[in-house]
């Protein structure tokens, strides 16, 4: 038994595991829109995580990383799928999420539980930030691809894809928050760009099956 | 100073009199939130009262089984609060009896009576409630016992009292793996109860009934005592998440007989706090299908796994 955490680190734990909740919560959402107001939900605590760090540890740069990160994140990506989905006029999928809620969930645990005794016996020790946090970022990381793997529609993929890029940068944070920023600011050039990409995708997907779910694809069989 | 035996008893005695107490404000207070007047907060007293001057009707080709499960499922109520820090901070001669599983076990075994008694009766609808509580019993049983995992591996016991003085002592930081016990617990307590998002506790809506059907039969004074009993486990299961998990301030740390009244004052209000959260939490979401019920439970089993992880790898 350790000894119980400090403040800081117990705050950044439950942050961590907010966002790795939102991650679950994504994964069953029934609607296209929730599931966007869950990426800006989880995007925004990860925000909160980026300044409180910044704050606590003393790297200034986080700040700007945070300050365009709610920029991007919070606002802009969800305000392009916002629109994407209005135009497009989807929302509610025809299966949503497909059989076996329950079981998708625990396929989930059972990868995020990976997540986490793969980091426990690496040993790895971040100075920034808590170990806990560490292995449920990996967790995060993990199950987003349970998503993008799980759901059939092209929305969750991207979703997935995204939050896939919180859970790395809670990881970047924790391992190298002395980051130079330009470093991280690519990072989140490198999520505009497959905003883009996702964009075209889910333009091209409906404009050819008239859906949104990948499902359609297996018709497509030459 | 109150004797360590006469404040055991006074535990068993506050829950059996305060129960029917948390059941009235809890309804009057959803009955406001709703626009009505509502019953009288004392209106559950009434209706024992007038349940127990009743004559009892059994059903045609049922045994005794029918007549002793309330019986039965009313006395294991009354064996929990023993078990659990419902006044005191220190552990009574009879609460080292059994530790959190054993809580749970007897628990179960009420719930396990009032199945047998409603199967007994051979009515339809009392059969399908009791199986209906069985079946969701036991996907709800996961995550009880990953939550007590966690309190073993927090206090290094499983004993609710050692889980207590843990969150007394340790009130400057919260442990993450705590905090999602602690939720997890709370959404099986709103199972356990029979509160909404799991079923509508008053109505009678036949699709959606699991725990409310299986006392259909029941009159007289076996249906006070299992109208009684539900309120008393539903005041345990509030005390357990209460004064084991949430809030254990305001207990009693000697058997002097100021502290022991505090206790129990400030038991019966945390329970009526408690209570009006749920009656919030009713008039907030609408019921789950009973096929999304499962769904609702994964998400507790959910946090309640978390929490081993956060704490047996993570080591918060």
């Amino acid at each position: 038994m350790g000894p119980v955490p400090s403040g800081y680190a117990s705050g950044a734990d439950i942050a961590a595991l907010l966002v790795l909740l939102t991650e679950f919560a994504m994964l069953r959402a029934p609607q296209l829109r929730s599931q966007v107001r869950l990426y800006g939900f989880q995007s925004f605590v990860v925000v909160v995580l980026t300044l409180v760090t910044g704050a606590v540890r003393g790297y200034s740069d986080l700040y700007i990383l945070a300050g365009l990160s709610l920029l991007l994140k919070v606002v802009i990506v969800p305000a392009l799928m916002f629109r994407l989905l209005r135009q497009l006029d989807v929302d509610q999928l025809h299966h949503p999420a497909g059989g076996g809620g329950g079981s998708m969930v625990l396929v989930a645990i059972a990868a995020s539980a990976f997540g986490f005794f793969v980091l426990r016996s690496l040993d790895f020790r971040s100075k920034v930030l808590p170990t806990a946090t560490l292995s449920v970022s990996l967790a995060i990381v993990l199950v987003a691809f349970v998503l993008v793997i799980l759901r059939s529609d092209v929305v969750s993929q991207a979703v997935g894809f995204f939050s896939l890029e919180n859970g790395v940068s809670i990881v970047s944070m924790a391992i190298a928050a002395g980051l130079p920023v330009v470093v991280e600011v690519s990072f989140l050039f490198d999520l505009l760009v497959a905003v883009v990409v996702f964009a075209l995708i889910m333009r091209a997907h409906h404009a050819r099956a008239g859906t949104l779910s990948t499902e359609a694809l297996d018709r497509l069989r030459g | 100073m109150i004797a360590p035996a006469g404040v055991q008893a006074l535990q068993v005695l506050t829950v059996l009199f305060a129960a029917p107490l948390v059941s009235g404000v809890t309804s009057h207070v959803e009955a406001r939130f709703q626009g009505r007047r509502g019953p009288r907060v004392l209106q559950p007293y009434y209706d024992l009262a007038k349940l127990f001057r009743k004559e009892t009707v059994v059903p045609e080709g049922s045994s005794w089984v029918f007549l002793a499960g309330p019986v039965v499922a009313f006395g294991c109520y009354l064996i929990v609060p023993l078990l659990i820090p419902v006044l005191t901070t220190y552990g009574l001669p009879l609460g080292y009896m059994g530790d959190i599983l054993g809580g749970g076990m007897v628990l179960a075994l009420g719930g396990f009576a009032t199945a047998l008694a409603a199967s007994d009766s051979g009515a339809p609808y009392a059969q399908l409630g009791a199986s209906r509580a069985t079946t969701f019993g036991a996907l709800i049983e996961p995550t009880v016992l990953f939550v007590v995992f966690i309190v073993a591996m927090i206090t290094s016991t499983d004993l609710p009292y050692a889980l207590a003085a843990t969150v007394r002592s340790s009130s400057e930081a919260v442990r993450p793996s705590h905090v999602l016990v602690a939720v997890a617990f709370f959404l099986v307590v709103l199972a356990d109860t029979g509160r909404i998002p799991v079923e509508t506790h008053s109505g009678t809506i036949e699709f959606g009934m699991i725990d409310e059907a299986r006392a259909l039969e029941h009159s007289g004074a076996p249906f006070a005592l299992t109208k009684w009993g539900s309120a008393i486990k539903q005041l345990v299961l509030y005390t357990i998440l209460i004064n084991v998990f949430v809030a254990p301030w305001g207990l009693a740390s000697s058997g002097k007989v100021l502290d022991v009244l505090v206790a129990v004052l400030s038991l019966v209000g945390k329970a009526l706090l408690l209570g009006v959260i749920f009656a919030l939490i009713d008039n907030s979401f609408s019921k789950l299908r009973l096929f999304k019920i499962t769904e609702y439970l994964a998400a507790a089993f959910l946090l309640a796994c978390l929490g081993v992880l956060v704490f047996y790898v993570g080591g918060a």
